[in-house]
């Protein structure tokens, strides 16, 4: 077992995992943080996606150990003072949810998209997000609310 | 990307019905606190992880895990010797919880392993030794029913919940018919007769939250309490109780956040054997299924191999049609849901014509594959497939439009269907939905370019029939309280609830709360799935707003002095009639209720299904690299037939969603499967939609007006899907000439045929 010492959603945490932990088990088992879901385990479903240094990645494949000194940001870290932020507000109203599973991730990749690119054109959305399955909307209400908060939509 | 078409809908009075509610649970679930089965982390909770079979067929011969149970971290290790010889399943009961004396695919489970540890109790899993007979296996259907082929289930006939239909041929377990007039006239008096035979794969509802179950006993009590990721709580509890020898009252079911359905969640999977590990172990146990077994040993949708034969007159009128379905069951009919342990979807297998003359046979067969359950439209999604394809075949070689010949025999009001609508079906519009798809896609003056071509497609499905239990109450503060066991699976079904209660009361849908209660809260009732929900459980909480109503009459008349008749409900106020300055606000009545309960419960039941049908037509644009025989999908004109729309985000998501799923289904996705193992064991190899694969989707409504959900709604959850697949196979066929009867459409396949037709010289 390690101790390790994580940044996640702008606190420090010390948490005891094995050496060859990986993140994703690491925030729902050790952390108590659920909202970053299991999907695939393989990487290709994106329902772990999170935030490493403000970059998308699929928590199931990063070791836990690799993410000292690096800071992270969850879905429980979207959002200010239990307000929700523009991108969730946005994904409330057009629809771009059903079930809720892969939600977590589709936001934070939609996150590391829009500071990367505040203003993605259509093809630049499918880049930033074709690391994130959905299976109930069909994408297209995800589109919708991911223009609709570059656009500057409340 | 979705575009409005024409929306032919009545612009509504109502105050919430028909608005774009957001979703009820939708903070939680863009907060990541909505809480699915495997994050409900109870302290001191193991796992659980089994070992699969690696054989199609095989005898167990010994099964040896006494080295595993001193492994360090292995807390309980299970073979089928230490558990009750039980065979479970939803309706037929034909599934051990894990294999006895013999294996019956690649994936049934053998033995499980409890630990502290996810990891040790899966390599604990993996060292447990076998010794397997390996024997012969069948896996074609049409194999699997000649005579000769390997029997899978010797003891069939002794099955609990074998359907009366069971027929006699081999491995058949369910056998479902239907007939109107006479077929074999039907054909004499037809001019020209068409058989073909078509073929569909297996393909996995890929919902993104695998297969999860948690189970703790309590202690003190002996109950039996559960999670899991699963739609059916009722069925889930009778089946567990008959499985782990438990009496049904002592298990609850809690209902939770499911992540994404589709039809594949209702089956018990792993929760047996949580109850066992549980058991001897004195601790809460979770079983999370990866990703890898969900596609070996989930419930996927049924391959098919479905044969067609219609007899027309040269003016295209449909004298006749036969259709005989053989559904690709796998090893077990447990994961089916209904009683004729069958595809609900073949009872419209002779699609949406009038038809004189029809015979239809269904038979569900044992083959050594992955046992196939439910994924939305099921049954139909193939049957549609092969029938739509077969109407352009037979429009080609009559030399009739495609769009024409499916207008001239379209089913009209009054048409009875084979084993449905007896009196009739009521305000159809199969018809506008055509002549609609044909004005949105300019069917008439499309310019053809090389290699692009249009094909359409047509299919009609209703709501489906159970029932449902709602409890509703006033509290003190005003608030309106539904209380259900319906779990939403993503469709937005609470917040349609929400909407309803909103509108009778009149009161904003804020003050609506609903609340999902374990099945301690009521005797029984159908669960979600079929289409059904809006409609039963719709019902359900309509009547408990009228009860609750005549309710508030009555304490308001109490308290105002005046007769109750006098009294009306409105504006979410008790207003004496006439006198709208004598009124009381919904807080006053609960309020001088003094803490006595305002609650009112009631149930609602379908046996039959409504005559209202919901006609759906698609018109797909393709363009086929006819180096590569690539399929790209440019354009999908959807028409659909609706009454009252009672949330649009949610609507429109419906038919995204159904459509995305069939485009997947046309193109891209199949459970490979090589000898009974599935070789596309991850998410990359199989290949679902992903977001650049999203075309030019264009979204048409027709307006009819009556509709069996409440507020005059029709269905909308499973129509949008099955005419997608066809559609498209009829665009290739338009842009380059090949018929591809056996799907997916892939690039292979098409290329393969384009070069054969090249080598025949055609």
């Amino acid at each position: 077992m390690a101790k390790l010492k994580l940044q996640v959603n702008g606190e420090e945490i010390d948490v005891e995992a094995k050496e060859t932990a990986l993140l994703l088990d690491v925030l729902r088992e050790g952390l108590g943080l659920t909202g970053t879901k299991r999907g695939c385990e393989t990487s290709h479903c994106g329902a772990c996606t999170v935030l490493l240094d403000g970059m998308a990645v699929h928590s199931c494949v990063v070791l836990a150990a690799r993410c000292e000194g690096k800071e992270l940001t969850t879905v429980e870290g979207l959002g200010e003072a239990g307000e929700l932020n523009a991108l969730q507000r946005q994904f409330l109203k057009h629809g771009a949810l059903q079930c809720g599973y892969c939600t977590p991730g589709m936001l934070m990749a939609a996150t590391a998209l829009l500071r990367r690119t505040p203003r993605p054109s259509l093809d630049e959305i499918k880049r930033g997000l074709d690391g994130n399955l959905c299976r109930c909307t069909g994408y297209t209400g995800i589109f919708d609310a991911i223009q609709a908060c570059a656009l500057g939509d409340k | 990307m979705h575009t409005a078409g024409n929306k032919k809908v009545k612009p509504q009075s109502f105050s919430s019905i028909g608005k774009p509610a957001p979703k009820i649970e939708g903070r939680q679930k863009v907060c990541g606190t909505a809480l699915y089965t495997a994050d409900n982390l109870i302290p001191g909770t193991i796992w659980g992880k089994v070992l699969r079979s690696p054989y199609a067929h095989a005898r167990i011969v010994r099964v040896d895990a006494a080295r595993v149970k001193s492994r360090p971290g292995v807390m309980a290790v299970i073979t089928a010797a230490d558990i009750p010889d039980v065979l479970t399943g939803r309706r037929l009961r034909d599934m051990p919880m894990l294999a006895r004396d013999r294996a019956r695919f690649i994936g049934e489970k053998v033995a499980v392993v409890a630990a502290e540890d996810r990891n040790i109790a899966e390599e604990a899993a993996q060292l447990i030794e076998v010794e397997y007979e390996p024997l012969p296996a069948v896996f074609d259907p049409l194999v699997a029913v000649s005579e000769g082929a390997p029997e899978l289930h010797e003891k069939l006939k002794d099955y609990q919940g074998l359907p009366k239909l069971a027929s006699s041929i081999n491995n058949v377990y369910s056998h479902d018919e239907w007939r109107i007039g006479d077929v074999e006239r039907g054909f004499r008096e037809s001019e020209q007769i068409f058989e073909d035979t078509f073929t569909t794969q297996h393909v996995h509802q890929s919902y993104l939250e695998p297969h999860s179950s948690v189970l703790s006993i309590d202690k003190n009590s002996g109950s039996v309490h559960v999670w899991a990721s699963n739609k059916a709580p009722y069925q889930t509890k009778q089946s567990l109780a008959h499985a782990i020898g438990v009496p049904a009252e002592k298990i609850v079911i809690h209902v939770s956040a499911i992540g994404g359905d589709f039809g594949g969640k209702g089956a018990l999977m792993d929760l047996p054997l949580c109850y066992f590990l549980a058991q001897r172990t004195g601790r809460p146990v979770r079983m999370i299924m990866t990703y890898t077994e969900e596609l070996m040993a989930g419930n996927p949708r049924h391959a098919a191999v479905i044969v067609v034969k219609t007899g027309v007159k040269k003016d295209g009128t449909i004298m006749a049609r036969q259709v005989r379905a053989f559904w690709n069951g796998g090893a077990y009919g447990a994961m089916k849901p209904i009683p004729s342990v069958n595809l609900p979807g073949a009872v419209k297998a002779a699609g949406s014509y009038r038809i004189p003359n029809v015979k239809i046979d269904s038979y569900a067969v044992y083959t050594n594959s992955v046992p196939c359950g439910h994924f939305r439209s099921p049954g139909m999604v193939q049957l549609v497939f092969a029938g739509e394809s077969q109407m352009d075949m037979i429009a080609k070689s009559l030399q009739i439009d495609p769009l024409e010949i499916r207008i001239r025999n379209a089913l009209q009001d009054g048409d009875p269907t084979p084993g449905e609508n007896k009196h009739g079906l009521i305000d159809v519009k199969c018809r506008e939905v055509l002549e609609s798809a044909g004005e949105v896609s300019r069917w008439k003056t499309f310019k053809k370019a090389p290699h692009v071509g249009r094909g359409v497609a047509l299919s009609y499905r209703n709501v489906g029939i159970g029932d449902a239990n709602a409890r509703l109450s006033l509290g003190p503060d005003g608030i309106v309280s539904l209380l259900i066991t319906y779990a939403d699976t993503g469709t937005g079904a609470h917040t349609i609830l929400c909407q309803m209660i909103a509108e009778v009361l009149g009161i904003p849908f804020s003050r609506v709360k609903l609340t999902v209660g374990t099945t301690d809260s009521f005797r029984s009732e159908s669960g979600t799935g079929a289409s059904r929900v809006t409609f039963v459980l719709g019902q359900a909480v309509l009547m408990a707003v009228d009860q609750l109503k005549l309710l508030l009459r009555d304490r308001a008349a109490k308290m105002l002095g005046v007769s109750a008749d006098g009294i009306a409900i409105k504006n979410g106020k008790a207003v004496v009639a006439g006198r709208s300055a004598r009124s009381l606000s919904l807080a006053q009545i609960a309020a001088a209720a003094e803490g006595e309960r305002l609650e009112v419960e009631s149930y609602y039941e379908a046996t039959e299904t409504p005559p209202e049908g919901v006609f759906t037509a698609c018109v797909a644009e393709v363009y086929v690299d006819t180096e590569t025989g690539q399929v790209h999908l440019r354009k999908l004109n959807t028409v659909h037939d609706v009454a009252t729309i009672l949330n649009p985000v949610g609507h429109q998501g419906q038919i995204d969603s159904g459509i995305m799923q069939g485009v997947g289904y046309a193109l891209t996705e199949e459970m490979v499967m090589a000898e009974g193992q599935v070789t596309t064991l991850s998410l990359g190899d199989y290949k679902i939609p992903n977001i650049k694969d999203i075309s030019a989707l264009q979204t048409t409504l027709v307006r009819s007006d009556v509709g069996a959900a409440p507020f005059q709604s029709k269905e909308i959850g499973e129509s949008a899907i099955s005419q997608v697949a066809p559609a498209i196979a009829n665009a290739v066929y338009d842009a380059v000439g090949v018929r591809i009867k056996d799907l997916p459409i892939t690039a292979e396949k098409v290329f393969r045929a384009l070069q054969d037709r090249g080598a025949r010289g055609s």
